[in-house]
């Protein structure tokens, strides 16, 4: 199956490399994908959307 | 060609009048439906201070956040909803849409939809305007990448201020953009230049 790639440059993934092994992630794919979750984390869950929904609600246009 | 491919895999369109709440969104579709496009709309909620034309909205489609089962959606093919932005996301990706989506200065959105939570009594709720302005920023950010990333949408972007000084010109765009034979002159004849209230003296476009 084909899975994406995302190209570092090579100073960054050194950096990856030494801080996924001090933090003990089993390599710096798990340590990309750990940290890029976090930081969507904010944009997705946010208030932001919450606060719209409430908003939207009262002026009834949405359910 | 992608258009094409879509519409010979998902048929005929489904055509949705979107934006912010209070960004025009109402008068688009008296627009249409003054053209000769058909209009799902139910009628429940009828004209007021707000919107003196009236809504031109449809309950269904409000709930389509709540809902797993959207097939009934199909049925309106053709046709044009009235979807707020905010529900785009919502939408099954197994039909085609065209999206006529209205810009309108954030300010001048957020002005009207505060008076209209005044009239409604539940102002007291409300959350900072500068607070609900980067909301509205961001929330456009995402609708408009989606919108211009997902193979199944092809939109047709209108500014308010422009609409309401060339509702001639903006009329004959969206025929154009519907491929449709619609009635422009009718369409543009809905547009009231007097109901352009809470204008902005200096307007920034969402």
């Amino acid at each position: 199956m084909f899975e994406p790639k995302v190209k570092l440059d090579k100073a960054l993934y050194e950096k990856i490399k030494m801080y996924a092994s001090i933090a003990g992630y089993s390599s710096p794919a798990e340590f990309v994908h750990h940290a890029l979750e976090k930081e969507i984390k904010q944009f997705e869950g946010a208030d932001s959307e919450e606060e719209i929904r409430k908003k939207l609600k009262g002026l009834g246009y949405i359910s | 060609m992608k258009a094409l491919y879509y519409r010979l895999r998902y048929g005929r369109p489904i055509v949705l009048v979107s934006g912010l709440p209070r960004s025009g969104t109402s008068m688009l579709m008296q627009m249409l439906e003054k053209g000769g496009m058909p209009i799902v709309t139910d009628k429940i909620r009828t004209a007021d201070e707000d919107n003196p034309k009236g809504y031109h909205e449809f309950e269904r489609i409000k709930e389509l956040d709540k809902t797993t089962d959207k097939s009934w959606l199909k049925n309106y093919r053709g046709q044009v909803i009235k979807t707020i932005s905010f529900l785009l996301q919502d939408l099954p990706l197994d039909l085609n849409y065209q999206v006529i989506f209205m810009r309108r200065n954030i300010e001048e959105v957020l002005r009207s939809q505060n008076k209209m939570l005044e009239r409604s009594g539940t102002a007291g709720t409300l959350v900072p305007d500068e607070k609900m302005r980067q909301n509205y920023e961001f929330h456009l950010k995402k609708v408009y990448y989606r919108l211009n990333h997902t193979p199944n949408f092809q939109v047709h972007y209108v500014d308010y201020p422009a609409v309401v000084a060339d509702p001639l010109g903006e009329a004959k765009r969206i025929n154009t953009f519907l491929g449709r034979k619609l009635n422009v002159e009718a369409m543009a004849s809905a547009v009231e230049a007097g109901l352009y209230r809470n204008r902005q003296s200096s307007a920034r476009h969402a």
